[in-house]
């Protein structure tokens, strides 16, 4: 059996995204990983698996890591399901980290959580915020998540088993530039048996790419609802964006009327925003969507229904006809 | 053989009227109504729409207090054939890996299962972690974000989204998978099943029908402890902007200039 105190340094998990750049989220967890691992006086280590890794290595050097750790081979082109989880738990049972942080992403979320189950110990998922509790010595991460649709925060600790473990969702920490001196690189070289992959792919996958998010660094965003009552006035939303730089948004319900594609929803399921002004064009405001707006700088509602719980979290209120409200606006940008 | 079928429900508050009793720091339980977990209902629409295409006998599974037996009856009016509750005290206040470890025991004890289905993440704790390590667990392949579905054989043929990609996969039962919200449409309750479904004998697992294994333990093995919990404080400044609609497009005009957004053609006429 392991004591805690056998457990040390501060690993991140460096997801590629789209075989292209390590993800922004990566680089935002770096900053406050930094800053735990120094209050710690733990090193930190980010974990790297891709095709080609060493063109990543440039960049994660410039986030504060003092070491990093990577495994490069074309069967790591993209996040695979069997074969991610046996390398990194491979190297967790050689290195016993104490703290072990992801992005809040689709591979992050997979691959801590079966990493987790592995470890037996605890990870909590979606964080928003971290905090090192140093009372007492306990040196124990209290990590806030999102619980109940977003209308609470739950503070969680993983008192007894190691690595403790989060993913974190992007937006939460900012990206801090530091370069360490004297950054240690390691290879570890890949080895799997492929024999152990239970799901065949059959032919040649077609490349999907997803529409890159925009809305999540747009800094100003419009967003449309239910109360916009057609595609043509949806429509609208785009027009307006169209005029102001802009970046569309919107609830679960346009989506499901074909007002717009399914990559723009704002909320819980969706995208969070952080811009420095939400315009809200017939959004009566369920907590699904508010959580996804609630970190905007300044919130406009606009919504005739004077009782539309979008109104509560606003900080400016427009009770009127959406449709009327944002055609008229489109008429004055449209010169 | 039919298939053997299995979805894992979850009953949980209502999270529209969340409130906490600030003296305890407790989710009030009290007047909140449960409702099956929204996410599962999907789970369950795949399941029925999968026994009906390949002639399967559908079980919902539920671990939690005793009157999380009423979610299985729900279950079983949309058209479920079987119920199973998991409930003991010992159980209690299992976090996502004891809820995992006491699922596995449970499958292990059924022996016979050919798909398993799940729903994305619940309401009220939102980790989305448990398919992920139940199919670590029962050693057992887990798809998600499949968009066609078909069984030959005890093969699972899909299509499925996987990072940016489109695949085409092929994969021996029995599997996990997680359909994604808005997948299907669940059916409605139908009226003369409600009867039956409450006629209907629902299966207990508990701490014994387990064999009492020790690491079977929610409140004292669960890795991850809740230190606090607060509501989330949304609420901002909430001024009026009142007048003739011209007056009202003025101040958001405005209001955009205050936050540097300008129209793109305006910026040319200056």
């Amino acid at each position: 059996m392991n004591k805690l105190e056998d457990f040390t340094d501060v690993w991140v998990f460096a997801e590629i995204k789209d075989h292209e750049k390590v993800h922004d989220c990566v680089l935002e967890i770096l900053g406050k990983a930094r800053e735990i691992a120094d209050k710690l006086g733990h090193k930190l280590i980010v974990v790297l698996l891709s095709l080609d890794a060493e063109n990543y290595i440039p960049t994660l050097k410039e986030y504060g890591a003092d070491k990093i750790i990577y495994i490069s081979d074309p069967n790591l082109k993209h996040y695979h399901e069997v074969i991610f989880p046996q390398l990194v738990f491979n190297l967790i049972q050689k290195h016993k980290p104490c703290i072990f942080l992801f992005p809040s992403t689709e591979v992050g979320n997979a691959l801590a959580a079966r990493l987790a189950y592995r470890c037996h110990t605890g990870l909590v998922s979606n964080v928003l915020n971290l905090e090192l509790d140093c009372q007492d010595e306990k040196n124990l991460l209290i990590s806030d998540k999102p619980a109940y649709l977003g209308n609470i925060i739950v503070k969680i600790t993983c008192p007894k088993t190691r690595p403790q473990m989060c993913t974190i969702s992007s937006g939460t920490f900012h990206k801090k530039k530091l370069r360490k001196s004297n950054i240690e690189i390691e290879e570890v070289e890949y080895k799997f048996d492929l024999n152990k992959i239970k799901i065949k792919i059959k032919g040649s996958p077609i490349r999907k790419d997803k529409p890159s998010a925009t809305l999540s660094n747009a800094k100003f965003v419009i967003g449309g609802g239910h109360g916009l009552t057609s595609k043509e006035n949806f429509d609208q939303v785009f027009q307006l964006a169209k005029y102001t730089s802009g970046q569309v948004g919107g609830t679960r319900r346009p989506i499901m009327e074909g007002w717009m594609p399914e990559h723009l929803q704002i909320g819980i399921s969706g995208e969070t925003i952080f811009p420095e002004l939400y315009l809200s064009f017939g959004i009566s405001g369920a907590i699904q969507h508010v959580v996804g707006v609630s970190k905007s700088k300044t919130i406009v509602a606009i919504n005739k229904d004077p009782n539309a719980p979008i109104f509560k979290v606003a900080d400016y209120c427009i009770v009127d006809d959406a449709p009327k409200i944002l055609n008229a606006l489109v008429k004055y940008f449209n010169v | 053989m039919p298939l053997n079928i299995f979805v894992l429900i979850k009953q949980v508050p209502s999270c529209h009227s969340i409130e906490i009793d600030k003296s305890t720091g407790t989710i009030i339980r009290e007047g909140v109504n449960n409702i099956i977990n929204p996410d599962d209902l999907f789970a369950i629409e795949l399941g029925l729409n999968l026994k009906e295409r390949y002639n399967g006998v559908v079980t919902v599974m539920t671990m939690g207090p005793p009157q999380a037996e009423f979610a299985l009856r729900e279950s079983l009016a949309m058209g479920a054939d079987n119920a199973i509750l998991i409930s003991d005290h010992r159980f209690a206040y299992s976090d996502t890996l004891q809820t995992t470890l006491i699922l596995k025991e449970a499958f292990n004890f059924i022996k016979e299962y050919d798909i398993i289905i799940c729903g994305c993440q619940t309401s009220d704790s939102s980790t989305g972690q448990v398919p992920f390590q139940l199919s670590e667990a029962l050693e057992i392949p887990l798809i998600t974000d499949f968009f066609t579905l078909e069984i030959e054989n005890q093969i699972l043929k899909c299509d499925r989204n996987f990072g940016h990609e489109s695949q085409n996969i092929e994969v021996k039962l029995p599997v996990l998978l997680r359909t994604i919200s808005h997948f299907n449409s669940p059916r409605f309750i139908s009226l003369p099943r409600i009867k039956t479904a409450f006629d209907k004998e629902i299966k207990s697992f508990d701490f014994k029908t387990f064999n009492c294994p020790e690491y079977l333990d929610g409140k004292n093995k669960s890795p991850t402890l809740v230190v606090g919990i607060e509501k989330v404080n949304l609420k901002r400044k909430n001024k009026i902007i009142d007048g003739s609609i011209n007056e009202k497009i003025q101040s958001l005009i405005l209001l955009m200039r205050e936050h540097g957004i300008n129209g793109v053609n305006h910026k040319l006429i200056k």
